[in-house]
């Protein structure tokens, strides 16, 4: 066991117990709000007395909010998957067949990571117009994709890199070609890492606000990160609807992230012992 | 280093990389690069004209030094706590840890529209949380109206950028203390080198790749921050939380100036790669995520 004082113990106690109260709270905070009348809605205290359910008949009464999670849905599993295949292709074209430039090609990707959205979007939007992708589901998932490739590339080429060159090169003398060696032999080692890419890009994609506001103005296009817009004003008396949305939005990505964190931390681990 | 592809490969190997390419030219490099000719177009032509009206716009200069103070002050926070968080559940919490983590990290998978709805809530006069806080202890005409307030606001939005990011701060973290070296750590314990002494001289210091890493993808996040601005304050009041993204979105989008609006993503793509430059020139190129290492 190790040796700590019991001041440095309780220290660290307390800055545990402070910070996941702040992390805490305003989560609970919103889903209390989701369960007041307007009358408790504007009491300032975290728990009101007398919980409701009334909030989620309302919201789920209005049938235009579930266009909002369709669009929210193909958006972001479309992404995920053009995403890995990007990632998967490029990350083996690099780090096992090594081509010429291969280093060059792996900066010049990952480059992309350091170039913030909101300089990109007054030539994106006027580019995705060019291109009559304006309201359409691939000018969230093109964009999405060339933005997710950086840090999908970081983790998986990464992974790659340790994969056995004996095994590969069994396979090969088995009359494997490149394509089967990828699918076959090296693509099954690398999950946890393809885990990984997918659940960021997942939270990414469900999440993104910016882009979603300039590209989806049609109202049956938006997707969820637009939908509070559109009902803050309309439920200004009734705060509990609005609240009640929110938690609603709020829930199907911790609900993802609840279910799958443990492969998420357990892929950024198995990286940092190999590598 | 010879793989087993044999030579043609290393060419045909190409088209697997072309996806992934032909992706980042559409998406990324082509808007980069119409962004600096739509920069240069003015009413007389093609000129610097909108770089040097930036300079004498007072807004755009609050905006370029609010954007600073977001990196500044947000990545190094969530570092700070980051590191602080993720030392105590790997040294003091162990049993609690994974618990711990995902509750911490959570914040991160809610959509910053709610968030920046939920705490304007919090933050506000009369209703509002803090203000309950306030009154509890009875101080309620003290309250400061933070959104209102020109002096508050930046730092009132910050505090839910703060709040968003932490959890990501301490898995990462996570990630490097449970990947250092065990036979330092064990140098450490016969040394004894606990407590303050440990963290100050033997895991902060090891942790170098760690903090590097997040110092580059904090500024570049705090740096795109924009719905928690837009949707806070709207740059208000007076200005005084506008960032190069809200501006950027204001000039391009609500007053239709864009090659004005793309003069102010230059400087901001410009100011974005100077800092990961600089980071990265820092440590050598000594870039990891969890354990990727590049």
């Amino acid at each position: 066991m190790r040796r700590t004082s019991i001041s440095g113990r309780t220290l660290a106690y307390v800055v545990l117990i402070v910070l996941t109260l702040f992390s805490v709270l305003p989560t609970v905070y919103m889903i209390d709000l989701s369960l007041r009348d307007p009358v408790q809605s504007f009491q300032p205290v975290l728990l009101a007395q007398h919980p409701i359910l009334d909030n989620y008949r309302t919201v789920f009464n209005n049938p235009g909010f579930m266009k909002f999670f369709l669009n929210s849905a193909i958006v972001s599993i479309l992404t995920v998957l053009l995403t890995l295949t990007v990632v998967i292709l490029a990350s083996f074209g690099l780090s096992r067949i090594k081509i010429r430039g291969h280093a060059f090609v792996f900066y010049l990707l990952i480059a992309g990571m350091m170039v913030p959205l909101a300089a990109l979007i007054v030539p994106l939007t006027v580019s995705l117009k060019d291109m009559n992708l304006l309201n359409n589901y691939f000018g969230l998932i093109g964009p999405f994709t060339a933005i997710g490739t950086p840090f999908g590339m970081l983790v998986l080429k990464g992974a790659m890199d340790n994969f056995p060159r004996e095994l590969e090169e069994a396979a090969v003398l088995d009359g494997a070609t490149s394509i089967g060696v990828l699918w076959r032999v090296v693509l099954p080692t690398v999950v946890p890492s393809l885990l990984v890419v997918a659940i960021w890009q997942f939270l990414y994609s469900w999440n993104e606000f910016f882009l979603s506001l300039v590209v989806m103005t049609d109202n049956f296009m938006k997707t969820v990160p637009l939908l509070p817009l559109e009902f803050q004003g309309p439920y200004m008396t009734d705060p509990g609807a609005l609240f009640a949305i929110l938690t609603v939005i709020s829930i199907v990505p911790m609900v993802v992230y609840v279910a799958l964190q443990k492969w998420f931390v357990g892929g950024l681990m198995a990286g940092s012992v190999k590598g | 280093m010879q793989t087993p592809f044999g030579k043609s490969s290393r060419i045909l190997g190409w088209l697997y990389v072309v996806p992934a390419l032909a992706f980042s030219l559409l998406f990324l490099l082509y808007p980069v690069v119409y962004n600096v000719i739509n920069s240069l177009r003015t009413g007389q032509g093609i000129s610097f004209g909108n770089f040097s009206e930036l300079l004498h716009d007072p807004v755009f200069c609050l905006a370029f030094r609010n954007s600073i103070l977001w990196v500044i002050v947000t990545t190094l926070i969530q570092m700070l706590f980051g590191f602080i968080l993720a030392f105590v559940l790997e040294n003091y919490a162990r049993r609690f840890r994974v618990v711990l983590r995902t509750v911490l990290f959570l914040p991160m998978a809610v959509t910053p529209t709610v968030s920046a709805i939920v705490f304007g809530n919090i933050y506000a006069p009369q209703y509002g949380l803090l203000y309950g806080v306030f009154q509890s202890l009875g101080i309620s005409d003290k309250f400061p109206t933070l959104l209102g307030d020109p002096h508050l606001a930046t730092y009132a939005v910050q505090m839910v950028n703060i709040w968003q990011w932490l959890g990501f701060y301490v898995l990462m973290y996570s990630v490097g203390i449970a990947s250092l070296d065990t036979e330092v750590l064990a140098a450490a314990d016969v040394d004894g080198a606990f407590g303050w002494k440990r963290i100050r001289h033997v895991v902060w210091p090891m942790l170098r790749s760690t903090h590097w890493s997040l110092l580059v993808l904090g500024s570049i996040q705090a740096l795109q921050q924009f719905p928690l601005i837009y949707l806070m304050t709207e740059g208000g009041p007076a200005n005084t939380t506008q960032v190069l993204a809200t501006y950027i979105f204001q000039k391009g989008f609500v007053e239709n100036q864009m090659p004005f609006a793309s003069a102010i993503s230059v400087i901001l793509l410009l100011l974005a790669l100077l800092l990961a430059g600089l980071q990265l020139l820092a440590t050598r190129g000594d870039f990891s995520i969890g354990g990727a290492k590049s």
